[in-house]
């Protein structure tokens, strides 16, 4: 499954994937976030925005288990995650874990950048380790 | 602001349902799907006392494969003065409804067919996923398919398990919960011979024994895949007289976007929007409830868009039969059970009847409302009809009077 990273409303996102960035789309004249990505500001009328980065981090929305498999390149079981990212809480964004990890609704999560075919990188998230754990294997 | 309560009053049980037809509902039906059209169609014309030279308007659902042409061609029409379509897919019944009161209140059409047919089961199925079937880029045109398909989420029922679970964790809903309406639905079909699941028992541990699809959901939150079509006639409400039935009133229908759709199909609702738990479904009850006058305690019975038994929990709340998040033990209560506040899916609904795309619902409604229903609701006066509540809504009130 490539997507197409060439769509004039979401090509951005997947421009900023490319350089290790999570951009989202912002309206040049009045700062209003434009998602689902579009040119067109209803707030204020205007056709300019921009891609901005933003944090990469979030907090865990919700997620499910696949366990029927609909796609032969998604072998089951794996875990769709759906973060509300921390710098745009209107802005949520799905992503693709192997297997059945343990999950805790808000629990904070980090994306990482996944180069799936040649100059497609798409942001997957993933839990944050515990900061406790870290000092403990040390 | 529009009051649009006061502006549609004057529209107020203008036209009425005069006929219902539907085909038998099965997993393979043999026939193409105009046929299942032209048979559900030929059905409600004729009990609503009509003939297909009557027949001068249709409204279809954009995701049907039967075009305005194709019926018009099979049913020996003179001449369509009016054909409209709506949707994305099971959004659209209600708002086919709609349509033709419109047409019909405005002057363009005196009778139309509204109709929805489909080999769900033996044709295109709509649970499995359409991406990685060709070499083809996925997304962009306005799609967001591109935001959604590279994370593994390519149906609605991994749509429908990402709600479920939101709503467990911000009101504690559980399984025994959405196993609730999924056993109301079954029980209601084991007493309707025209269900798929007629002779088929379920039990709330049937339920909870059964294999996850996609977690929180298990088989039987799922419903049915099927062949088969349902069809309807809207009229002026003064040819409801000549009809041999109990006359069945639209007493109001809205739609709804709301301000905060998503763009792109119905996946992308994820993606955005200030709740999961509440849906467009709350705007459109808020819209019907202004345009008829009631509200939801002056509904007798509701049949709800159940693709799955969690739509049927938010609708619960989002049409104010329990408050947010209620919507759970309210249903595990038995208040959607004959006999309960407000007995749901009186036909066994998609969970357990069959899937015609939100169509079905409405044809269950006027059977309630003529006191034909194979699980009457006695005295019913009132019925709630909704049809998908993603990505937008539309739903409707029938009235007996």
């Amino acid at each position: 499954v490539i997507p197409r990273t060439d769509d004039p409303d979401t090509a951005g996102f997947f421009d900023a994937a490319r350089r290790g960035e999570l951009a989202i789309r912002i309206c040049d004249s009045c700062g209003t976030v434009l998602h689902t990505p579009r040119a067109y500001c209803s707030a204020c009328g205007s056709w300019d925005s921009s891609w901005r980065a933003v944090r990469p981090t979030g907090t865990l929305y919700s997620w499910t288990v696949t366990r029927h498999q609909v796609n032969p390149e998604f072998p089951v079981p794996y875990t769709v995650v759906l973060v509300q990212l921390d710098d745009a809480p209107d802005v949520r964004l799905l992503g693709h874990l192997p297997g059945t990890p343990d999950l805790t609704g808000g629990q904070p999560m980090v994306a990482r950048f996944e180069e799936t075919a040649p100059g497609v990188v798409i942001p997957q998230w993933e839990p944050i380790a515990r900061p406790a754990e870290h000092t403990s294997a040390r | 602001m529009t009051d649009v309560g006061a502006a549609y009053r004057p529209y107020r049980d203008r036209c009425a349902i005069t006929g219902i037809g539907s085909t038998a509902f099965t997993k393979r039906s043999g026939q193409t799907e105009l046929s299942l059209a032209t048979e559900a169609a030929l059905a409600a014309i004729a009990d609503a006392g009509l003939e297909p030279a009557d027949i001068d308007g249709l409204v279809r659902c954009d995701s049907d494969n039967v075009l305005h042409n194709d019926i018009a061609l099979a049913l020996g029409v003179r001449n369509l003065d009016y054909y409209g379509e709506n949707g994305p897919g099971g959004v659209a019944p209600c708002g086919m409804i709609g349509q033709a009161v419109a047409a019909v209140l405005a002057g363009q059409a005196t009778n139309v067919i509204v109709y929805r047919a489909l080999n769900g089961r033996s044709g295109r199925r709509w649970g499995q996923a359409d991406a990685g079937a060709s070499e083809a880029l996925i997304g962009g045109d306005g799609t967001y398919d591109e935001l959604v398909y590279p994370s593994g989420l390519f149906t609605p029922g991994q749509m429908w398990a990402l709600i479920a679970q939101r709503h467990m964790l911000e009101f504690g809903t559980r399984a025994e919960h959405l196993g609730a309406i999924a056993v109301n639905g079954r029980e209601r079909a084991n007493a309707n011979p025209a269900a798929m699941m007629y002779d088929r028992k379920l039990t709330l541990d049937d339920y909870l024994a059964a294999r996850f699809i996609t977690e929180p959901l298990r088989l039987f939150d799922y419903c049915l895949e099927t062949d088969g079509a349902c069809a309807v006639v809207v009229s002026g409400a003064e040819r409801a007289k000549d009809s041999p039935h109990r006359p069945v009133l639209v007493r109001a229908v809205a739609q709804a976007t709301g301000p905060g759709v998503s763009g792109g199909e119905s996946l992308p609702i994820l993606l955005r929007g200030p709740s999961l738990t509440t849906l467009m479904a709350k705007t459109a009850a808020d819209v019907l409830y202004a345009r008829a006058g009631l509200g939801p305690s002056d509904i007798d019975v509701a049949q709800l868009y159940d693709c799955f038994t969690i739509a049927v929990l938010t609708q619960l709340e989002d049409y104010g039969f329990c408050a947010k998040g209620e919507g759970g033990p309210f249903a595990a209560a038995g208040e959607i059970a004959l006999g309960g506040t407000i007995p749901v899916n009186t036909s066994g609904g998609h969970l357990s009847e069959g899937y015609i795309h939100g169509m079905s619902h409405i044809v269950e409604a006027v059977r309630q409302l003529r006191g034909d229903s194979s699980n009457p609701v006695p005295g019913a006066a009132t019925c709630l009809v909704t049809s998908s509540p993603i990505p937008n809504t539309s739903a409707l009130i029938l009235v007996a009077p």
